[in-house]
Protein backbone atom coordinates (compact mmCIF):
# COMPACT_ATOMS: atom_id res chain seq x y z
CA UNK A 1 0.00 0.00 0.00
CA UNK A 2 1.34 3.44 -0.91
CA UNK A 3 -0.24 6.81 -0.19
CA UNK A 4 0.79 10.45 -0.28
CA UNK A 5 -0.24 10.77 3.36
CA UNK A 6 -0.99 8.27 6.12
CA UNK A 7 -2.85 9.59 9.15
CA UNK A 8 -2.70 7.55 12.37
CA UNK A 9 -5.72 8.15 14.59
CA UNK A 10 -9.34 8.93 13.66
CA UNK A 11 -10.29 11.03 16.68
CA UNK A 12 -10.79 14.70 15.91
CA UNK A 13 -7.50 15.92 14.46
CA UNK A 14 -6.88 12.94 12.15
CA UNK A 15 -10.11 13.07 10.13
CA UNK A 16 -9.84 16.85 9.68
CA UNK A 17 -6.36 16.42 8.18
CA UNK A 18 -7.48 13.44 6.07
CA UNK A 19 -10.56 15.27 4.75
CA UNK A 20 -8.75 18.50 3.92
CA UNK A 21 -5.83 16.81 2.16
CA UNK A 22 -7.98 14.28 0.26
CA UNK A 23 -10.25 17.09 -0.92
CA UNK A 24 -7.27 18.55 -2.79
CA UNK A 25 -6.87 15.32 -4.75
CA UNK A 26 -4.06 13.65 -2.82
CA UNK A 27 -4.14 10.01 -1.77
CA UNK A 28 -4.71 9.66 1.95
CA UNK A 29 -5.16 6.73 4.33
CA UNK A 30 -6.74 7.28 7.76
CA UNK A 31 -6.41 4.42 10.25
CA UNK A 32 -7.64 3.82 13.78
CA UNK A 33 -7.07 0.96 16.16
CA UNK A 34 -10.70 1.03 17.30
CA UNK A 35 -13.10 -1.36 15.60
CA UNK A 36 -15.78 1.35 15.63
CA UNK A 37 -14.41 4.84 15.11
CA UNK A 38 -15.45 7.06 18.02
CA UNK A 39 -16.23 4.26 20.47
CA UNK A 40 -15.53 4.09 23.31
CA UNK A 41 -15.50 7.84 23.79
CA UNK A 42 -13.19 9.54 26.26
CA UNK A 43 -14.83 12.92 26.47
CA UNK A 44 -17.41 15.14 28.17
CA UNK A 45 -18.46 16.14 24.64
CA UNK A 46 -18.68 19.90 25.18
CA UNK A 47 -17.63 22.16 22.31
CA UNK A 48 -17.96 25.78 21.29
CA UNK A 49 -20.59 26.54 18.65
CA UNK A 50 -18.09 28.39 16.45
CA UNK A 51 -16.20 25.29 15.28
CA UNK A 52 -18.88 24.08 12.88
CA UNK A 53 -18.69 27.05 10.55
CA UNK A 54 -14.98 27.55 11.06
CA UNK A 55 -14.07 24.01 10.06
CA UNK A 56 -16.83 23.44 7.55
CA UNK A 57 -18.58 20.74 9.58
CA UNK A 58 -22.34 20.30 9.07
CA UNK A 59 -24.47 21.26 12.09
CA UNK A 60 -26.04 17.82 12.06
CA UNK A 61 -28.59 16.90 14.74
CA UNK A 62 -27.36 13.32 14.56
CA UNK A 63 -24.32 14.23 16.66
CA UNK A 64 -25.70 17.12 18.68
CA UNK A 65 -27.23 15.97 21.94
CA UNK A 66 -28.05 19.34 23.35
CA UNK A 67 -27.56 23.04 22.75
CA UNK A 68 -26.08 24.95 25.67
CA UNK A 69 -26.66 28.59 26.60
CA UNK A 70 -23.86 29.19 29.10
CA UNK A 71 -22.21 27.97 32.25
CA UNK A 72 -22.62 28.03 36.02
CA UNK A 73 -19.55 27.86 38.25
CA UNK A 74 -19.74 26.79 41.92
CA UNK A 75 -17.19 27.76 44.59
CA UNK A 76 -16.29 25.45 47.50
CA UNK A 77 -18.72 27.22 49.87
CA UNK A 78 -21.48 27.34 47.29
CA UNK A 79 -21.15 30.81 45.74
CA UNK A 80 -22.15 30.67 42.10
CA UNK A 81 -21.24 32.54 38.97
CA UNK A 82 -23.64 32.24 36.07
CA UNK A 83 -23.01 33.19 32.47
CA UNK A 84 -26.19 32.78 30.46
CA UNK A 85 -26.63 33.98 26.90
CA UNK A 86 -29.68 34.51 24.75
CA UNK A 87 -28.12 32.47 21.95
CA UNK A 88 -26.59 29.01 21.84
CA UNK A 89 -22.97 29.21 22.99
CA UNK A 90 -21.96 25.57 22.72
CA UNK A 91 -23.21 22.05 22.24
CA UNK A 92 -22.86 18.69 23.91
CA UNK A 93 -21.98 16.27 21.14
CA UNK A 94 -22.50 12.56 20.75
CA UNK A 95 -18.85 11.83 20.06
CA UNK A 96 -19.40 8.26 18.99
CA UNK A 97 -21.39 9.64 16.08
CA UNK A 98 -19.33 12.81 15.63
CA UNK A 99 -15.94 11.08 15.27
CA UNK A 100 -17.42 8.54 12.88
CA UNK A 101 -19.02 11.28 10.79
CA UNK A 102 -15.71 13.19 10.64
CA UNK A 103 -14.13 10.00 9.27
CA UNK A 104 -17.09 9.69 6.88
CA UNK A 105 -16.47 13.23 5.60
CA UNK A 106 -12.81 12.26 5.07
CA UNK A 107 -13.86 9.13 3.19
CA UNK A 108 -16.34 11.11 1.10
CA UNK A 109 -13.59 13.59 0.23
CA UNK A 110 -11.56 10.71 -1.19
CA UNK A 111 -9.54 9.32 1.74
CA UNK A 112 -9.34 5.60 2.46
CA UNK A 113 -10.37 4.78 6.03
CA UNK A 114 -9.47 1.61 7.91
CA UNK A 115 -10.69 0.93 11.46
CA UNK A 116 -9.25 -1.89 13.60
CA UNK A 117 -5.87 -1.05 12.10
CA UNK A 118 -3.22 -0.26 14.64
CA UNK A 119 0.06 1.41 13.76
CA UNK A 120 2.79 -0.47 15.58
CA UNK A 121 5.94 1.27 14.34
CA UNK A 122 7.41 3.47 11.66
CA UNK A 123 9.42 2.13 8.71
CA UNK A 124 12.80 3.76 8.19
CA UNK A 125 14.95 3.54 5.09
CA UNK A 126 18.33 5.27 4.99
CA UNK A 127 17.34 7.15 8.15
CA UNK A 128 14.15 8.49 6.56
CA UNK A 129 10.63 7.49 7.58
CA UNK A 130 8.91 5.99 4.56
CA UNK A 131 5.77 4.62 6.15
CA UNK A 132 4.35 2.64 9.02
CA UNK A 133 3.99 -0.91 10.16
CA UNK A 134 0.48 -1.77 11.24
CA UNK A 135 -1.76 -4.62 12.27
CA UNK A 136 -5.04 -4.83 10.42
CA UNK A 137 -7.41 -7.19 12.20
CA UNK A 138 -4.29 -8.89 13.57
CA UNK A 139 -2.50 -9.24 10.22
CA UNK A 140 0.77 -7.33 9.85
CA UNK A 141 0.79 -4.85 6.98
CA UNK A 142 3.14 -2.15 5.74
CA UNK A 143 1.85 1.18 4.53
CA UNK A 144 4.19 3.43 2.62
CA UNK A 145 3.59 7.15 2.53
CA UNK A 146 5.46 10.37 1.74
CA UNK A 147 4.05 12.09 4.82
CA UNK A 148 3.07 10.63 8.19
CA UNK A 149 0.60 12.39 10.48
CA UNK A 150 0.59 11.28 14.12
CA UNK A 151 -2.91 12.09 15.36
CA UNK A 152 -2.77 9.23 17.80
CA UNK A 153 -4.05 11.05 20.88
CA UNK A 154 -2.54 11.21 24.31
CA UNK A 155 -0.62 7.95 23.90
CA UNK A 156 1.36 9.47 21.02
CA UNK A 157 3.17 6.18 20.50
CA UNK A 158 3.65 6.74 16.79
CA UNK A 159 4.74 10.33 17.28
CA UNK A 160 7.34 9.11 19.77
CA UNK A 161 8.45 6.20 17.57
CA UNK A 162 8.95 8.74 14.79
CA UNK A 163 11.44 10.53 17.04
CA UNK A 164 9.26 13.44 18.18
CA UNK A 165 9.62 13.75 21.90
CA UNK A 166 6.07 14.37 23.08
CA UNK A 167 6.83 13.31 26.64
CA UNK A 168 5.78 15.54 29.55
CA UNK A 169 6.05 14.96 33.31
CA UNK A 170 2.96 13.57 35.10
CA UNK A 171 2.08 16.90 36.70
CA UNK A 172 1.36 18.16 33.19
CA UNK A 173 -1.51 15.71 32.72
CA UNK A 174 -4.96 15.48 34.25
CA UNK A 175 -6.57 12.14 35.07
CA UNK A 176 -10.26 12.11 34.25
CA UNK A 177 -13.17 9.86 35.17
CA UNK A 178 -16.77 10.30 34.08
CA UNK A 179 -20.20 8.70 34.22
CA UNK A 180 -22.85 9.27 31.62
CA UNK A 181 -25.78 8.95 33.96
CA UNK A 182 -29.28 9.94 34.91
CA UNK A 183 -29.14 13.05 37.03
CA UNK A 184 -31.77 15.59 38.00
CA UNK A 185 -31.92 19.02 39.56
CA UNK A 186 -29.50 20.85 37.24
CA UNK A 187 -30.47 23.42 34.67
CA UNK A 188 -30.04 21.41 31.47
CA UNK A 189 -29.38 24.53 29.39
CA UNK A 190 -26.07 25.23 31.15
CA UNK A 191 -22.87 23.34 31.81
CA UNK A 192 -22.02 23.20 35.52
CA UNK A 193 -18.53 23.28 37.05
CA UNK A 194 -17.58 22.81 40.73
CA UNK A 195 -14.22 23.94 42.06
CA UNK A 196 -12.40 23.22 45.30
CA UNK A 197 -9.26 21.54 46.54
CA UNK A 198 -11.25 18.74 48.15
CA UNK A 199 -13.67 18.52 45.25
CA UNK A 200 -11.17 18.25 42.42
CA UNK A 201 -7.53 19.15 43.10
CA UNK A 202 -6.33 21.43 40.29
CA UNK A 203 -9.43 20.64 38.21
CA UNK A 204 -13.18 20.59 38.52
CA UNK A 205 -16.24 18.39 38.63
CA UNK A 206 -18.47 18.85 35.60
CA UNK A 207 -22.07 18.18 34.68
CA UNK A 208 -22.60 18.48 30.91
CA UNK A 209 -26.30 17.89 30.17
CA UNK A 210 -27.20 15.60 27.26
CA UNK A 211 -30.90 15.54 28.11
CA UNK A 212 -33.24 17.02 30.72
CA UNK A 213 -32.25 14.23 33.10
CA UNK A 214 -29.08 12.73 31.57
CA UNK A 215 -25.56 14.16 31.64
CA UNK A 216 -21.86 13.50 31.46
CA UNK A 217 -20.78 13.85 35.08
CA UNK A 218 -17.04 13.75 35.53
CA UNK A 219 -13.92 14.98 37.26
CA UNK A 220 -10.40 15.91 36.22
CA UNK A 221 -7.54 16.06 38.74
CA UNK A 222 -3.78 16.36 38.55
CA UNK A 223 -2.32 13.05 37.31
CA UNK A 224 0.29 12.92 40.05
CA UNK A 225 -2.39 12.96 42.76
CA UNK A 226 -2.08 10.03 45.18
CA UNK A 227 -5.84 9.40 44.92
CA UNK A 228 -7.62 8.41 41.71
CA UNK A 229 -10.06 10.51 39.69
CA UNK A 230 -12.69 7.83 40.33
CA UNK A 231 -12.22 8.32 44.08
CA UNK A 232 -12.94 12.06 43.74
CA UNK A 233 -16.02 11.64 41.55
CA UNK A 234 -17.62 8.96 43.72
CA UNK A 235 -16.88 11.09 46.81
CA UNK A 236 -18.50 14.16 45.24
CA UNK A 237 -21.61 12.23 44.23
CA UNK A 238 -21.95 10.78 47.75
CA UNK A 239 -21.37 14.13 49.47
CA UNK A 240 -24.00 15.77 47.28
CA UNK A 241 -26.49 12.94 47.79
CA UNK A 242 -26.63 12.28 44.07
CA UNK A 243 -27.72 8.69 43.47
CA UNK A 244 -25.39 6.85 41.12
CA UNK A 245 -27.19 3.68 40.30
CA UNK A 246 -28.37 4.70 36.84
CA UNK A 247 -25.12 4.82 34.92
CA UNK A 248 -25.13 4.37 31.17
CA UNK A 249 -21.38 4.63 30.51
CA UNK A 250 -18.05 5.00 32.26
CA UNK A 251 -15.38 7.07 30.50
CA UNK A 252 -11.75 7.25 31.49
CA UNK A 253 -8.78 9.17 30.17
CA UNK A 254 -5.71 11.29 30.66
CA UNK A 255 -5.55 14.87 29.34
CA UNK A 256 -2.35 16.78 28.52
CA UNK A 257 -2.77 20.20 30.16
CA UNK A 258 0.75 21.35 30.81
CA UNK A 259 2.25 22.88 27.72
CA UNK A 260 2.84 22.39 24.05
CA UNK A 261 5.41 20.84 21.77
CA UNK A 262 7.92 23.32 20.43
CA UNK A 263 8.51 21.34 17.24
CA UNK A 264 5.40 19.90 15.65
CA UNK A 265 7.21 18.58 12.59
CA UNK A 266 10.24 16.39 12.10
CA UNK A 267 11.19 15.90 8.44
CA UNK A 268 8.08 14.33 6.89
CA UNK A 269 6.25 13.60 10.17
CA UNK A 270 3.66 15.94 11.72
CA UNK A 271 2.05 15.62 15.12
CA UNK A 272 -1.43 17.03 15.79
CA UNK A 273 -4.02 17.21 18.57
CA UNK A 274 -3.59 15.55 21.96
CA UNK A 275 -0.45 13.83 20.67
CA UNK A 276 1.09 17.32 20.43
CA UNK A 277 -0.56 18.28 23.74
CA UNK A 278 -2.63 20.91 21.89
CA UNK A 279 -5.26 21.18 24.63
CA UNK A 280 -6.63 24.20 26.47
CA UNK A 281 -4.74 23.85 29.78
CA UNK A 282 -7.41 25.71 31.72
CA UNK A 283 -10.44 23.54 31.04
CA UNK A 284 -8.89 20.49 29.37
CA UNK A 285 -10.95 20.84 26.20
CA UNK A 286 -8.99 19.71 23.18
CA UNK A 287 -11.45 19.16 20.35
CA UNK A 288 -11.44 22.72 19.01
CA UNK A 289 -7.66 22.86 19.37
CA UNK A 290 -7.29 19.53 17.54
CA UNK A 291 -9.43 20.86 14.68
CA UNK A 292 -7.45 24.08 14.45
CA UNK A 293 -4.12 22.23 14.44
CA UNK A 294 -5.48 19.74 11.90
CA UNK A 295 -6.58 22.59 9.63
CA UNK A 296 -3.17 24.29 9.78
CA UNK A 297 -1.28 21.02 9.33
CA UNK A 298 -3.36 20.02 6.32
CA UNK A 299 -2.86 23.41 4.67
CA UNK A 300 0.92 22.93 4.75
CA UNK A 301 0.74 19.26 3.73
CA UNK A 302 -1.19 20.31 0.63
CA UNK A 303 1.38 23.04 -0.11
CA UNK A 304 4.31 20.67 0.43
CA UNK A 305 2.83 18.05 -1.90
CA UNK A 306 1.97 20.63 -4.54
CA UNK A 307 5.44 22.21 -4.48
CA UNK A 308 7.16 18.86 -3.85
CA UNK A 309 9.02 20.62 -1.07
CA UNK A 310 8.72 19.00 2.35
CA UNK A 311 10.59 21.86 3.98
CA UNK A 312 7.25 23.70 3.77
CA UNK A 313 5.82 21.35 6.39
CA UNK A 314 7.76 23.28 9.02
CA UNK A 315 5.38 26.18 8.44
CA UNK A 316 2.79 24.19 10.37
CA UNK A 317 4.87 24.66 13.52
CA UNK A 318 5.34 28.37 12.83
CA UNK A 319 1.72 29.07 11.97
CA UNK A 320 0.32 27.03 14.87
CA UNK A 321 2.53 28.82 17.37
CA UNK A 322 1.56 32.16 15.87
CA UNK A 323 -2.19 31.48 15.83
CA UNK A 324 -2.90 29.14 18.74
CA UNK A 325 0.31 28.49 20.64
CA UNK A 326 0.85 32.03 21.91
CA UNK A 327 -2.78 32.30 23.09
CA UNK A 328 -2.65 28.89 24.79
CA UNK A 329 0.63 29.76 26.51
CA UNK A 330 -1.20 32.71 28.11
CA UNK A 331 -4.02 30.37 29.19
CA UNK A 332 -1.39 28.06 30.67
CA UNK A 333 -0.05 30.94 32.75
CA UNK A 334 -3.55 31.54 34.12
CA UNK A 335 -3.91 27.82 34.89
CA UNK A 336 -0.66 27.82 36.83
CA UNK A 337 -1.89 30.70 38.95
CA UNK A 338 -5.33 29.16 39.50
CA UNK A 339 -3.57 25.99 40.66
CA UNK A 340 -2.33 27.88 43.72
CA UNK A 341 -5.71 29.18 44.82
CA UNK A 342 -7.01 28.10 48.22
CA UNK A 343 -10.68 27.27 48.73
CA UNK A 344 -11.13 30.67 50.36
CA UNK A 345 -9.58 32.37 47.31
CA UNK A 346 -11.97 30.46 45.07
CA UNK A 347 -14.90 31.61 47.22
CA UNK A 348 -13.78 35.24 47.10
CA UNK A 349 -13.09 35.22 43.36
CA UNK A 350 -16.32 33.51 42.34
CA UNK A 351 -18.33 35.71 44.73
CA UNK A 352 -16.71 38.83 43.25
CA UNK A 353 -16.93 37.66 39.65
CA UNK A 354 -20.68 37.10 39.92
CA UNK A 355 -20.96 40.89 39.96
CA UNK A 356 -18.99 41.25 36.73
CA UNK A 357 -20.45 41.41 33.27
CA UNK A 358 -20.53 37.82 32.01
CA UNK A 359 -19.59 38.92 28.49
CA UNK A 360 -16.27 40.25 29.81
CA UNK A 361 -15.39 36.90 31.33
CA UNK A 362 -16.56 34.74 28.47
CA UNK A 363 -15.07 37.08 25.90
CA UNK A 364 -11.65 36.54 27.47
CA UNK A 365 -11.23 40.19 28.50
CA UNK A 366 -9.26 38.90 31.45
CA UNK A 367 -7.32 42.05 32.23
CA UNK A 368 -10.60 43.89 32.90
CA UNK A 369 -11.83 41.01 35.02
CA UNK A 370 -8.59 40.93 37.02
CA UNK A 371 -8.66 44.67 37.53
CA UNK A 372 -12.18 44.35 38.99
CA UNK A 373 -11.04 41.51 41.25
CA UNK A 374 -8.12 43.63 42.45
CA UNK A 375 -10.57 46.24 43.74
CA UNK A 376 -12.37 43.79 46.05
CA UNK A 377 -11.60 44.42 49.78
CA UNK A 378 -10.87 40.72 50.45
CA UNK A 379 -8.33 40.80 47.67
CA UNK A 380 -6.85 44.14 48.73
CA UNK A 381 -6.27 42.79 52.24
CA UNK A 382 -4.21 39.86 50.98
CA UNK A 383 -0.75 40.53 49.49
CA UNK A 384 -0.68 36.88 48.31
CA UNK A 385 -3.93 37.29 46.33
CA UNK A 386 -2.70 40.56 44.87
CA UNK A 387 0.54 38.89 43.83
CA UNK A 388 -1.29 35.96 42.22
CA UNK A 389 -3.61 38.23 40.26
CA UNK A 390 -0.83 40.57 39.20
CA UNK A 391 0.95 37.60 37.66
CA UNK A 392 -1.96 37.40 35.26
CA UNK A 393 -1.89 40.98 34.10
CA UNK B 1 20.85 -2.08 44.10
CA UNK B 2 18.30 0.10 42.35
CA UNK B 3 14.76 -1.09 42.63
CA UNK B 4 13.18 -2.85 39.67
CA UNK B 5 9.43 -3.20 39.44
CA UNK B 6 6.91 -5.03 37.33
CA UNK B 7 3.65 -3.29 36.49
CA UNK B 8 0.55 -5.45 36.75
CA UNK B 9 -2.85 -4.54 35.37
CA UNK B 10 -6.18 -5.49 36.88
CA UNK B 11 -7.99 -6.26 33.64
CA UNK B 12 -11.39 -6.02 35.27
CA UNK B 13 -10.72 -2.42 36.29
CA UNK B 14 -8.86 -1.28 33.16
CA UNK B 15 -10.76 0.67 30.48
CA UNK B 16 -7.93 0.48 27.91
CA UNK B 17 -7.97 4.29 27.84
CA UNK B 18 -4.26 4.48 26.99
CA UNK B 19 -3.52 7.05 29.68
CA UNK B 20 -0.78 4.99 31.33
CA UNK B 21 0.92 4.48 27.96
CA UNK B 22 0.72 8.23 27.37
CA UNK B 23 2.41 9.20 30.61
CA UNK B 24 5.05 6.43 30.54
CA UNK B 25 8.35 8.11 29.73
CA UNK B 26 9.84 5.01 28.11
CA UNK B 27 7.10 3.41 26.00
CA UNK B 28 7.02 0.43 28.42
CA UNK B 29 3.22 0.11 28.11
CA UNK B 30 1.21 -0.51 24.96
CA UNK B 31 -2.57 -0.32 24.94
CA UNK B 32 -4.33 -1.67 21.88
CA UNK B 33 -8.11 -1.72 21.45
CA UNK B 34 -8.31 -5.15 23.06
CA UNK B 35 -5.29 -5.57 25.32
CA UNK B 36 -2.92 -3.92 27.78
CA UNK B 37 0.78 -4.93 27.51
CA UNK B 38 3.85 -4.25 29.64
CA UNK B 39 7.48 -4.42 28.45
CA UNK B 40 9.75 -5.09 31.39
CA UNK B 41 12.98 -4.33 29.52
CA UNK B 42 11.87 -0.76 28.88
CA UNK B 43 10.47 0.06 32.34
CA UNK B 44 12.51 2.48 34.45
CA UNK B 45 10.49 1.81 37.63
CA UNK B 46 9.21 5.37 38.00
CA UNK B 47 5.61 4.34 38.93
CA UNK B 48 4.15 7.31 37.03
CA UNK B 49 1.64 5.03 35.29
CA UNK B 50 0.36 3.68 38.62
CA UNK B 51 -0.45 7.15 39.94
CA UNK B 52 -1.90 8.50 36.70
CA UNK B 53 -4.43 5.72 36.04
CA UNK B 54 -7.85 7.33 36.67
CA UNK B 55 -9.27 4.14 38.18
CA UNK B 56 -6.34 2.59 40.05
CA UNK B 57 -6.05 -0.40 37.73
CA UNK B 58 -2.25 -0.69 37.98
CA UNK B 59 0.00 -2.04 40.69
CA UNK B 60 3.77 -2.15 40.99
CA UNK B 61 5.36 -5.39 42.16
CA UNK B 62 8.98 -5.15 43.25
CA UNK B 63 11.02 -7.78 41.41
CA UNK B 64 14.56 -6.76 42.37
CA UNK B 65 16.34 -4.60 44.94
CA UNK B 66 13.61 -4.22 47.55
CA UNK B 67 14.12 -0.96 49.46
C1 LIG C 1 -12.74 12.40 30.26
C2 LIG C 1 -12.40 13.42 29.21
C3 LIG C 1 -13.27 14.48 28.98
C4 LIG C 1 -13.00 15.41 27.97
N1 LIG C 1 -13.92 16.38 27.73
C5 LIG C 1 -13.73 17.24 26.69
C6 LIG C 1 -14.73 18.19 26.34
O1 LIG C 1 -15.80 18.25 26.94
N2 LIG C 1 -14.46 19.02 25.31
C7 LIG C 1 -13.30 18.97 24.58
O2 LIG C 1 -13.12 19.76 23.66
N3 LIG C 1 -12.35 18.08 24.90
C8 LIG C 1 -12.53 17.19 25.92
N4 LIG C 1 -11.58 16.25 26.20
C9 LIG C 1 -10.35 16.23 25.40
C10 LIG C 1 -10.64 15.65 24.01
O3 LIG C 1 -11.28 14.41 24.13
C11 LIG C 1 -9.35 15.52 23.22
O4 LIG C 1 -8.60 16.69 23.32
C12 LIG C 1 -9.62 15.24 21.73
O5 LIG C 1 -10.29 14.04 21.55
C13 LIG C 1 -8.29 15.22 21.00
O6 LIG C 1 -8.46 14.77 19.68
P1 LIG C 1 -7.30 13.97 18.97
O7 LIG C 1 -7.77 13.71 17.59
O8 LIG C 1 -6.01 14.65 19.16
O9 LIG C 1 -7.14 12.61 19.77
P2 LIG C 1 -8.20 11.47 20.07
O10 LIG C 1 -9.59 11.96 19.95
O11 LIG C 1 -7.77 10.84 21.34
O12 LIG C 1 -7.96 10.44 18.88
C14 LIG C 1 -6.83 9.64 18.78
C15 LIG C 1 -7.21 8.39 18.02
O13 LIG C 1 -6.02 7.69 17.70
C16 LIG C 1 -6.28 6.31 17.81
N5 LIG C 1 -4.96 5.68 17.98
C17 LIG C 1 -4.08 5.84 19.01
N6 LIG C 1 -2.97 5.12 18.79
C18 LIG C 1 -3.15 4.49 17.60
C19 LIG C 1 -2.36 3.59 16.84
N7 LIG C 1 -1.14 3.23 17.25
N8 LIG C 1 -2.85 3.12 15.67
C20 LIG C 1 -4.10 3.49 15.26
N9 LIG C 1 -4.89 4.33 15.94
C21 LIG C 1 -4.42 4.83 17.09
C22 LIG C 1 -7.21 6.20 19.01
O14 LIG C 1 -7.96 5.01 18.95
C23 LIG C 1 -8.08 7.45 18.83
O15 LIG C 1 -9.26 7.17 18.13
C24 LIG C 1 -11.81 15.31 27.22
C25 LIG C 1 -10.92 14.27 27.47
C26 LIG C 1 -11.20 13.32 28.45
C27 LIG C 1 -10.24 12.20 28.68
S1 LIG D 1 -4.59 4.31 32.58
FE1 LIG D 1 -5.62 2.70 33.77
S2 LIG D 1 -7.58 2.38 32.74
FE2 LIG D 1 -6.27 3.50 31.31
S3 LIG D 1 -5.29 1.88 30.06
FE3 LIG D 1 -3.90 2.33 31.73
S4 LIG D 1 -4.45 0.84 33.31
FE4 LIG D 1 -6.14 0.88 31.87
S1 LIG E 1 6.82 2.46 36.08
FE1 LIG E 1 7.38 4.22 34.75
S2 LIG E 1 8.58 3.30 33.08
FE2 LIG E 1 7.54 1.61 34.14
S3 LIG E 1 5.71 1.29 32.93
FE3 LIG E 1 5.15 2.72 34.59
S4 LIG E 1 5.45 4.75 33.74
FE4 LIG E 1 6.48 3.31 32.38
Amino acid sequence: MKYDVVVVGAGIAGPIVARNVAKEGHSVLLIDKKPAIGAPKQCAEGINIGVFEKHNIPYDKRFINREIYGARLYSPSGYTLEMRYSRVSGVILERKVFDKMLAFYAARAGADVLPRTEATDVIREDGKIIGIKAKKEGEPIEIRADILVAADGVESTIARKAGINTYAPPHEFDSAYEYEMLIEGFDPDLIHLWFGNNVAPRGYVWVFPKDEDRANVGVGINSDNPMTAKYYLDKWLKENNIPFKKILEVNVGVIPVGGFLKELVKNNVLVVGDAARQVNPMHGGGMAEAMEAGAIASKWIVEALKEENFELLKNYTTEWWEKDGKRLERVLRVRKVVEHLTDEDLDVFIQTLSGIDAEKIAGGRYSEVIKTLLKHPKVLMSPRRIALLKELL
Amino acid sequence: MTEKIRIIVNEDKCYLCGGCAGVCPSLAIKVSSSKWEFFQDKCISCRICVTACPVGALEAEVVEGKT
